[in-house]
């Protein structure tokens, strides 16, 4: 009789473990893909990004010759953005963010470019895109804390195997602070 | 834990809509059958087929169609035009940040600040704005309100709102039906002043039956919890409570009830289009100075 329960209790209770592997399996590959997910939700508005700026640094070379320097700093974040780790990615991309800052600046010194029609569409593309690089990196910085909240506490830590935290992207120190304006 | 009190948000409205149309179901039954007993009780025995096919086309065109009608009912028109650029970027940024798809944006011509949200799931929601809203909401302020309504997509309010829109509405029709064919019934039956009086009787009944039902439903529909909770998750989207806080303050000052729009669509809104400056005493929507309090303390 007695075998027969402690057979009984201990089938139950693999099933129990059973189950439970399959549903922390479950949930953590889900939560890990909701990153990749994100992931491909940044890159989407990189590339569109990448394929605006050429647009906009044809028409400001029109009007704004000379500003070489900055026309060099565009092209070598466009191309950063594009290639390299994520992280590499978001900082040129980052980089590109003030770089264009400082070009609509010097934009605005040009009172016929500032007046083309074709300037302001990119210019509003531009920041459109922006600000869904920030919302987009929202979610993947959100999406990496249920990952790693699930695998780093009980009971997910303990099926969680050999897996690793995941890396936040991280927010560049001049977009916590509020923005400046000077007169 | 939020994650999980999301999900028991999403499961309780999918239960609610189910919940909604097979009672929603059942009332259309009896009452199908009882106008056809009513109007024509020799035909007593094709009322069966006749429900059920009025109440699969309903329930199926309800759940398809509801956005369209709820869209079409409010005068919502598409924001296409390139002026109307940052309201779909603010759209589908703050969509990316939820991780739902991009809902479609609509317009409505209205000098009040206000907004709703309908569809059947994320994959197919839309957004309409008043020009009011557009006109006088500054950035932060455009997307608390827009926030609000993606948490509303993302919780699945929608699907339930929308589907207690198309009923309200129809309610309203199905009840002016009753008293017209207890007119028509009346005639035929001059003779018998009996069948008058139980007519009467049944119509009185029904439609004491269904009154309260509906207007118990709008105030499930547009129960507390839903909205502040929808104002919760919008913070945490923009990770500004003031902007959302200072777009009802606005909203306060500023708003006339000057929105055409019927009873049946109003619990869908981010504020009560019938509602002034002056009153809010009898709102049915959530005391605006409430949210706004509870938006200042976070």
């Amino acid at each position: 009789m007695i075998p027969w329960i402690i057979g009984g209790l201990a089938a139950i209770i693999i099933v129990i473990v059973v189950l439970l592997l399959f549903y922390y399996y479950n949930r953590i590959r889900i939560l890990y893909n909701r990153i990749e997910e994100a992931w491909a939700q940044i890159d989407v508005q990189l590339k569109k990004r990448f394929d605006l700026l050429p647009n906009l640094v044809e028409t400001v070379k029109g009007y704004a010759k000379h500003e070489k320097e900055i026309f060099e700093k565009v092209a070598k974040a466009r191309q950063g953005m594009i290639s390299g780790s994520r992280e590499e990615r978001i900082e040129s991309s980052n980089q590109l963010t003030s770089t264009l800052k400082s070009l609509f600046a010097v934009a605005e010194n040009y009172p016929i470019l500032k007046a083309n029609e074709n300037f302001k569409l990119l210019q509003e593309q531009l920041e459109g895109i922006e600000n869904k690089i920030a919302y987009a990196r929202q979610y993947y910085n959100s999406s990496v804390l249920s990952y790693n909240n699930i695998i780093t506490t009980i009971p997910g830590s303990w099926f969680a195997g050999n897996r690793t935290k995941h890396a936040f992207l991280t927010i560049p120190e001049e977009e916590r602070s509020p923005v400046k304006v000077k007169f | 834990m939020a994650q999980t009190s999301f999900s028991d948000e999403i499961a309780k409205n999918k239960r609610s809509s189910l919940l909604l149309a097979i009672i929603v179901s059942l009332i259309l039954f009896f009452l199908i059958y009882f106008i056809i007993y009513l109007l024509i009780p020799e035909l007593v025995l094709i009322a069966l087929p006749i429900s059920t096919i009025i109440i699969i086309t309903y329930t199926y065109s309800s759940y398809r169609f509801g956005d369209t009608v709820v869209l079409s009912a409010t005068n919502a028109k598409p924001a296409q035009a390139r002026e109307y650029q940052y309201l779909r970027d603010t759209i589908e940024g703050l969509s990316i940040a939820s991780g739902i798809p991009p809902p479609k944006a609509y317009l409505i011509e209205s000098e009040d600040i206000n907004a709703f949200a309908t569809g059947r799931n994320p994959e197919n929601a839309s957004i309409a704005v008043t020009t009011g809203l557009i006109n006088t909401l500054n950035r932060q302020e455009l997307e608390g309100v827009i926030g609000h309504e993606i948490s509303h997509i993302k919780n699945r309010d929608i699907l339930f709102m929308t589907l207690v829109a198309v009923l309200v509405g129809l309610a309203a029709i199905i009840s002016h039906l009753i008293l017209r064919s207890l007119w028509f019934g009346a005639r035929r039956n001059r003779r018998d002043n009996n069948g008058i009086m139980i007519l009467l009787l049944i119509v009185g009944i029904i439609l004491a039956i269904i009154a309260p039902i509906a207007t118990r439903l709008v105030q499930y529909a547009l129960s507390r919890k839903r909205e502040y909770l929808a104002d919760a998750s919008s913070v945490s989207l923009t990770r500004y409570p003031g902007g959302l806080a200072s777009a009802l303050e606005k909203i306060a000052s500023k708003n006339q009830g000057r929105m055409n729009v019927s009873e049946a669509v109003s619990h869908l809104f981010f504020v009560d289009p019938k509602q002034t400056s002056l009153d809010s005493l009898f709102a049915t929507h959530p005391p605006i100075k409430e949210r706004i309090k509870r938006l200042r303390n976070m």
